[in-house]
């Protein structure tokens, strides 16, 4: 046991996700080290994160404000929709530049394993979306593994219906190559798929292939 | 494929050993319970990122300690190889081939393979179906890393399934059928594939377990080895659609891979209810070496062959039948007492000159 202050900062920092004791012990030293000025900012970037940032009304991007950049931006082709499991692959679609629509972040992939159905998702927000705003075309980028491709069948199935165009873009990578930041966008998919045929011997599913 | 050298470190009842394997035949003598199945169980983790015998991974740690070390070195294809597995009572394990760290644990198979014989193989033949299963899949699992890939899938699916099975008690939802829907359908792919390389495989094994079982019981006999699906043969989705009512009702998916049967009979007597004892342990014996050949000729590499306690349960004609089918190759052979005199060992140690200090 540390003072208390400092046993408090301790167990704050073991809260946070994918940081254990040895790390939060770490990180709470490194803290009392540095300037004060230093500490101040981050603790008033947290603040400040919590005050401002907040999810966006139409995608559930974060955003400062009522609407996300996307969302607000009028160039952006309203008709064009792409489904995302979180809001960290916004960023990484965005980043192939290739995407000019818009987004919804759908919070998740359905894993009963851990309690999250369709319902515990964001997918009655999108078929209001596809029906209030004419969206024209779907484009579904779920996570390369089980239970990304169990989301965008599901949500495939949902949507074709109401004639809209669908298209799943993460399917068909090897399941189990689940690489450090799996998240991948139309033109990257296609580059790392080759990639990841080069570089990984396991080669293609043969399930892979219906896809 | 060669193993070199073996360390255990925290290991079962091992605080240190260590042993120079021969390039041919090493053997090592202990009396009972004094850690011969562990040191097997410690290379053979190696190979199948697992305990041969089915334990749990906190099971491998020396009792009263957070950790467990294995390190295997060894050349394959001319190159050195090396292995080091870290078994953490809690959290996650560490996997390094050649100082590279694998994202899967699973991947080792494709750096080391072995074949284990052990007393308790009966069991292939007298014990339930997910005996032969779990032989089966292993060996396709050493085949090719998709086969590993493809049973991952199956189990993954098949747990999510039977959770949202459960979560449902009973109730027929609009949103539990349409998600068992998905479910099913990629249940149904993997499955499939599954179920379609278990059968190829054991079409492949036919005539080396002929032979192997003729050569062991002494005579021409007409061992059998079939495929039953649970499914019988219906393509997978369908057969689920059949069960939904009944899957529903009982939380738990009741058709599938992990429900088949791989029914092993001689003449037309099914081997697990059937058979005398002495055939049965000929069988089993005939399985490991079946797969065992064709792992040979499919890699064009030997896996490490390893003869755990396995002669003190063999009458002397099968002991030496059993040395005969052997393919030259690397052994590595574990005993209480003595050996057929045709063994020919090339090392001999006790498992007492193998550990460090300290241990029990
Ligand atoms: N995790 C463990 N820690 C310490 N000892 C263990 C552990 N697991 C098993 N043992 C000991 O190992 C011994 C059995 O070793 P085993 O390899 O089965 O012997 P045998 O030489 O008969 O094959 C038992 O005495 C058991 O108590
Ligand atoms: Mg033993
Ligand atoms: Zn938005």
């Amino acid at each position: 046991m540390y003072a208390p202050p400092l046993q408090t900062l301790i167990d704050e920092l073991g809260r946070m996700p994918g940081i254990g004791p040895k790390s939060a012990q770490r990180i709470a030293f490194h803290l009392l080290k540095i300037p004060s000025t230093d500490a101040r900012r981050l603790a008033d970037a947290i603040v400040v994160v919590k005050d401002r940032v907040s999810s966006c009304a139409r995608c559930f991007n974060v955003c400062e404000g009522d609407l996300c950049e996307f969302c607000e931006d009028g160039r952006r082709d309203g008709s064009s929709v792409c489904v995302v499991e979180d809001v960290r692959d916004v960023v990484a679609v965005e980043r192939t530049g290739e995407f000019r629509g818009l987004y919804h972040v759908l919070g998740g992939a359905i894993s009963p394993i851990e309690g999250i159905g369709p319902d515990q998702l964001r997918v009655s927000e999108l078929l209001e979306r596809i029906e209030a705003e004419s969206i024209s075309e779907v484009i579904l980028a779920m996570n390369p593994n089980i239970e990304g491709e169990a989301t965008a069948m599901y949500l495939a199935r949902l949507i074709s219906p109401l004639g809209v165009s669908v298209t799943k873009i993460a399917s068909g990578l090897p399941v189990g190559l689940q690489i450090a930041a799996p998240r991948f966008a139309e033109p990257l998919i296609l580059v790392l798929a080759k990639l990841v045929q080069r570089a990984n011997p396991i080669g293609w599913p043969a399930w892979a292939d219906k896809y | 494929m060669r193993l070199g050298s073996i360390e255990l470190t925290n290991f079962r009842n091992y605080e240190t050993l260590s042993l120079d394997l021969a390039p041919t035949t090493t053997v090592v003598i202990g009396d009972n319970g004094t850690g011969k199945t562990n040191l097997v169980e410690g290379i053979a983790w190696l190979a199948l990122g697992a305990s041969f015998r089915g334990a749990s991974d906190e099971a491998m740690v020396r009792v009263g300690q957070d950790k467990a070390f294995i390190r295997g070195e060894g050349v394959r294809q001319d190159r050195a190889l090396q292995v080091e597995v870290e078994l953490s009572r809690v959290g996650r394990n560490r996997v390094l081939v050649n100082r590279q760290r694998l994202q899967r644990v699973a991947d080792l198979g494709d750096a080391l393979q072995v074949t284990v014989f052990a007393p308790d193989d009966l069991k292939l033949v007298k014990g339930g179906p997910a005996n032969r299963r779990i032989l089966i899949d292993r060996a396709l699992g050493s085949l090719a890393a998709r086969n590993r890939a493809t049973q991952q899938e199956v189990d993954r699916v098949l747990r999510q399934r039977n959770t949202l099975l459960k979560q449902a008690h009973g109730r027929r939802t609009a949103e539990i059928e349409s998600t068992l829907d998905v479910w099913d359908q990629k249940l149904s792919t993997s499955g499939d594939a599954l179920i379609a390389s278990r059968v190829a495989l054991i079409k492949r094994l036919a005539e080396p377990l002929t032979l192997a079982y003729d050569t062991l019981a002494r005579g021409r006999s007409d061992v059998s080895m079939t495929y039953r699906a649970s499914s019988h043969d219906l393509p997978l989705l369908a057969a689920l659609a059949a069960v939904r009512d009944d899957d529903i009702r009982r939380g738990t998916t009741t058709v599938g891979p992990h429900r088949d049967e791989v029914a092993l009979a001689i003449g037309s007597m099914p081997a697990r209810t059937h058979a005398s004892q002495g055939e049965q342990r000929s069988l089993a014996l005939s399985l490991r070496l079946a797969i065992h050949r064709l792992l040979i000729e499919t890699l064009g590499a030997t896996p490490l062959l390893i003869l755990d306690d396995v002669f003190s349960e063999l009458d002397d004609h099968r002991a030496r039948a059993l040395l005969s089918e052997i393919p030259v190759g690397q052994v590595l052979m574990t005993t209480a007492s003595s050996l057929p005199a045709t063994a020919e060992p090339e090392r001999v140690l006790s498992v007492a000159e193998l550990v460090g200090e300290g241990a029990s």
